[in-house]
């Protein structure tokens, strides 16, 4: 009788040892269903962030381009006329855009205390008339036609101005004056 | 009486969700906030470098006495900042606009080596007045720029005729040379006695050539930098004064190099800029400039008369 007792008792604990089984298995698989969830919801919201971001954001570099460029521009069209270029009334009255090349090859002998001054990445002044390529040093200098102040990488924006300088032509001075063009380079932006 | 024994019982599943919810919440609106000030940050930034670029044509101009009219579309603070070290020294621009009635912060400094802007150290509002002026000791140093919002008001009282001649000339309204209002601020010169020099809040005494502002004095030769000192403020004004005088020293060296070159060419050497150069070196406050433009004088007068003239 006793024996038939203890069996009964075994086979209800059995039975109900089994069923805590399936459930907990089943609470299991909640858990891992809504972890996978809330991962994939997490990725999805970083995924739309990231994509706002980058809409947010695409333009600041084409107007950080656009600015260096503007910039160049309003600079290369009134450079020739700042103080450390203009001609002044150092060839008779005062003229606007005019290049002093005397001042201008000091200028190359000064360059790297300007280096950073106008904020661009070259300087270069080119005669255009009558035409002479020769890059001026002090040695060639006044009868050459290039003055590279700052060698130009990058893009490049020119405009014209006259180029004066003072010549000895068999023991008398004179001012020369030529048609040039100044060009600034800007570059790319990083 | 039925009491319910069962209580409320969370499961861990429950638990799980709402502190991962939270912290994904959090993440959202944590990155949403550092979005929205970045992209205050690259506004102020952006206006910043916009405003350098608008003054371009002023600083290397050749034209005298230009105005630009700056307008906003929120409002706007200007930050006038410099540092004094280097061969120039630096203007340094931060610029601060009103968001959702908060102001920008940004730490991202706009400078420049060839800017020089006299102001105050904050200037606030939506339209602003930039105008600029040559200055030249004796030589074309720079443009100097004033800038100053539409909302302050300046009433020039007694000005000498070429002064007043050059505020008409520039046409602004909050520029007055008469019929001045309430609020203006009321900028005296050679101050006298009567009811029109009463509460004056700037003193200019043209034969001393100061500018006595907030109990402090400023120094100035040349009207260049009488108007920077009437606009700006004393430290704003002291260092840019420095500054300029330091493109000064740069340019004489130039000139120095010049005269080297001329002198190959033919050209007598008749100019001497080594006692400029030296004065000029040593001006550290605006009190030193009288000295400097003592100088400057001779070194013009030399220019003048010099066979190959270097300016």
């Amino acid at each position: 009788m006793q024996q038939m007792m203890w069996k009964e008792k075994m086979t209800m604990l059995n039975v109900n040892y089994g069923k805590m089984i399936k459930k907990n298995k089943k609470a299991q698989m909640k858990i891992q269903q809504m972890a996978f969830m809330l991962i994939a919801v997490t990725l999805f919201f970083v995924l739309v962030g990231l994509f706002f971001v980058v809409i947010l954001f695409s333009g600041t570099k084409e107007s950080a381009a656009l600015l260096k460029e503007e910039g160049a521009l309003l600079l290369v069209s009134k450079l020739a006329n700042s103080p450390e270029f203009s001609c002044g009334n150092a060839f008779g009255t005062t003229k606007i855009n005019c290049i002093d090349g005397d001042k201008a090859m000091a200028l190359k002998d000064n360059i790297n205390t300007y280096s950073n001054f106008w904020g661009v990445q070259g300087i270069e002044i080119k005669n255009i008339y009558p035409k002479n390529q020769e890059i001026c040093t002090f040695e060639n200098y006044p009868d050459c036609g290039e003055i590279t102040l700052i060698p130009g990488t990058g893009t490049g924006v020119s405009n014209f101005v006259a180029l004066c300088k003072k010549e000895n032509i068999e023991g008398q001075i004179y001012d020369r004056c030529e048609l040039a063009r100044i060009v600034v380079y800007y570059g790319e932006t990083d | 009486m039925i009491k319910n024994k069962k209580g409320f019982q969370v499961s861990f599943a429950w638990l799980f969700a709402i502190i991962v919810g939270a912290f994904i919440l959090f993440l959202a609106i944590y990155g949403v906030i550092k979005i929205l000030n970045t992209g205050g940050e690259i506004t102020s930034v952006k206006a910043g470098a916009e405003l350098g670029v608008l003054l371009d044509p002023l600083e290397t101009g050749f034209e005298a006495e230009r105005t630009v009219l700056l307008k906003m579309p929120v409002e706007t603070r200007i930050y006038n900042k410099y540092n004094t070290y280097g061969n120039f020294g630096k203007q340094i621009i931060q610029v601060s606009q009103k968001n959702w009635g908060k102001w920008s912060q940004t730490n991202v400094d706009v400078s420049f080596q060839n800017k020089y802007i006299f102001s105050e150290s904050v200037v606030e509002g939506k339209n602003f007045l930039i105008f600029s002026k040559p200055f030249e000791f004796p030589f074309k140093v720079a443009n100097v720029i004033y800038l100053i919002s539409s909302e302050k008001n300046y009433c020039f009282i007694n000005a000498p005729e070429e002064i007043e001649e050059e505020l008409l000339d520039l046409d602004q309204n909050n520029l007055l040379v008469e019929n001045c209002l309430a609020k203006s601020l009321r900028v005296c010169f050679d101050a006298g006695i009567g009811p029109d020099f009463q509460e004056c809040d700037i003193s200019v005494d043209t034969g001393r050539r100061e500018v006595e502002k907030e109990n402090q004095t400023m120094f100035f030769e040349t009207d260049a930098l009488m108007y920077a000192a009437i606009f700006s403020d004393k430290s704003v004004y002291e260092s840019q004064v420095k500054r300029l005088m330091k493109r000064t020293n740069e340019l004489l060296l130039l000139y120095d190099d010049k005269a080297v070159l001329l002198s190959a060419q033919g050209c007598p050497l008749d100019v001497g800029l080594l006692v400029l150069r030296n004065v000029v070196n040593n001006v550290q406050t605006s009190e030193d400039l009288v000295n400097a433009a003592n100088a400057a004088d001779d070194v013009e007068r030399e220019n003048d008369y010099a066979e190959c003239k270097l300016w």
